[in-house]
């Protein structure tokens, strides 16, 4: 036998290092390896960028390019089971993806820090906050949740067996049509198998099956939520299908200085389909928050169509659960 | 280097040098599971796992018979010194750290049947342009798919609440033969001109 990986009540978290004739700078987690990458300027606000289930750091180059060129300092890695990071055999603790996410902003030093992450990776940015608000300067979740409603669930099951009876392309097959917007993947149809290649080379079946099982013993976050005491900004596509509104307004309801932005015609991996949106959208809440101007007060908005106009009140008479223009009543 | 294989040939097929010691290894590491299933189903069948490993052991029957069939052999005389190698790796041993020797023998033939349907991704290795309807990378595309459903018996028994006590013995186990496994795959693969380690 080569080596043994030891637990994580072992867990020796050690500095950055970069591997011996390795360009990717890697943090050691325990036994475990996490690929990172830090760009722009080094005394810059960061942007920290948790990735979803089945992405990969480098999904993140438009907001890297986009924030850097605004001069945010910005951080890209790949969880535990993700990319080029390890991929633990059997298990993988949330805790340990938490651990993760804090090695990574340890690395930024004693500058401004702004949080964002996606679906799952916006879960795993909740609970650091939780944890670690006071390392922070603002939050923004994107298409997450904090706790398994009974849809959720039993999506998220069907989906592990998806991916168990057919592999990482059938988990594509289901979750691009289910994430991506017509206006999306019309033009990209007779090119998808080339879109869906890159994921399914760089996700390893177990591996998604072990951050899948993570959420088996899931607690939810929602009672903790009023101890993330940051401006926070929430982002849900108008017809996210996979997390709906309901999801996003327990965030809402339940941090305080928080608000929640509708982006017009997205579906839930609005990141993807709209970059130039969200990255102008996350810059704005930054700047936003460190010249003070910042007010969450629960509000709700609607992100404008193009990239640097500004958001829209959502109508105080409608409610902005439903689907159709019904009137609001109070809760 | 590259990471995948190549260079094609003009009808885009795998080099036949690259299809042998791929082959190879794949018919070594698969077979030598199917002969230790073969053992552990002798055994009483009265839980989910060994039903499961019924079905597994046929698999890995089924993948051995494929690439013997969809492999255009040449020879390789290299073989003669590997194939040892990748057998005796492949021996079942009982963890130190596991009291119960048999135990311990049923989970590291578990660990090893975990590693080699999680590790080895041979269809991965296919180059964009290589002939579709090629038996030798329709097989390794059959060989792919097929590990992710037969992992699901190792990660049944591995993940079992009998064995929760003993889980960080267990994942140890799995994940020395992991790393013992990728250091096999990434030889057998520089031995052919493809890099897939991380650092590159």
């Amino acid at each position: 036998m080569t080596y043994v990986k030891h637990r994580p009540a072992e867990r020796d978290i050690r500095k950055h290092r970069v591997l011996a004739g390795c360009l990717m700078p890697f943090l050691t987690l325990s036994s475990y390896r996490i690929r990172y990458e830090l760009d722009g300027p080094e005394h810059g606000p960061a942007y920290v960028f948790v990735n979803g289930l089945t992405q990969y750091a480098e999904l993140w180059g438009a907001y890297r390019n986009t924030l850097v060129a605004k001069g945010f300092r910005v951080a890209t890695f790949d969880l535990l089971g993700q990319g080029t990071s390890d991929k633990p055999a059997l298990f993988i603790s949330q805790d340990d993806q938490v651990a993760a996410l804090g090695l990574v902003i340890d690395q930024l030093g004693d500058v401004p820090v702004f949080l964002s992450g996606i679906s799952f990776g916006g879960v795993i940015a909740l609970r650091y906050a939780v944890v670690h608000g006071n390392r922070l300067t603002g939050l923004a979740v994107m298409s997450t949740f904090a706790e398994l409603s009974p849809q959720l669930l039993l999506l998220g099951n069907a989906l592990r067996v998806g991916l168990i009876l057919g592999g990482t392309n059938y988990l594509q097959d289901l979750l691009l049509p289910m994430n991506l917007s017509d206006a999306w993947l019309g033009p990209q149809l007779e090119n998808l198998d080339a879109i869906k290649r890159q994921g399914w080379l760089t996700n390893d079946v177990y591996a998604l099956q072990n951050l899948m099982e993570s959420f088996l013993d899931f607690k939810p976050l929602t009672a903790q939520l009023p101890s993330i005491k940051i401006p926070t900004m929430i982002l849900n596509g108008e017809f996210d299908f996979l997390t709906p509104r309901t999801l996003h307004e327990t965030l809402r309801l339940q941090i305080p200085d928080s608000a929640l932005v509708i982006i017009p015609h997205a579906f839930h991996a609005f990141t993807l389909e709209k970059p130039a949106l969200t990255a102008s959208l996350l810059s704005t809440f930054a700047e936003d928050v460190l010249s003070e101007k910042w007010k969450g007060n629960r509000s709700v908005w609607i992100a404008p169509e193009n990239a640097g106009d500004p958001l829209i009140p959502f109508p105080p008479d409608h409610d902005h659960l439903r689907a159709i223009p019904a009137a609001q009543v109070p809760r | 280097m590259s990471i995948f294989f190549g260079p094609l040939d003009l009808a885009g097929r795998v080099p036949t040098r690259q299809q042998t010691r791929v082959a190879a290894f794949l018919m070594s590491c698969h077979g030598a599971i199917a002969r230790q299933l073969a053992i552990v189903l002798a055994s009483q069948m009265n839980t989910i796992w060994h039903i499961e490993l019924n079905t597994q052991f046929y698999r890995e029957a089924e993948t051995v018979s494929l690439l013997l069939r969809a492999t255009s052999w040449v020879p390789d005389p290299e073989l003669l010194f590997l194939l040892p190698t990748w057998e005796a790796a492949w021996v079942a041993r009982s963890p130190p750290a596991i009291a119960d020797r048999i135990q311990g023998l049923v989970i590291d033939i578990a660990s090893l049947a975990h590693a080699v349907h999680s590790m080895i991704r041979p269809a991965a290795l296919l180059p964009q342009g290589v002939l579709p309807q090629d038996p030798f990378a329709l097989a390794l595309r059959k060989i792919e798919f097929e590990s992710s459903r037969a992992i699901q018996a190792q990660i049944v028994f591995l993940k079992s609440t009998d064995l929760l006590p003993l889980r960080e013995e267990v994942t140890a186990a799995v994940e020395s033969r992991h790393g013992q496994l990728d250091k096999l795959w990434q030889e057998v693969l520089s031995g052919i001109g493809i890099d897939r380690s991380k650092s590159t």
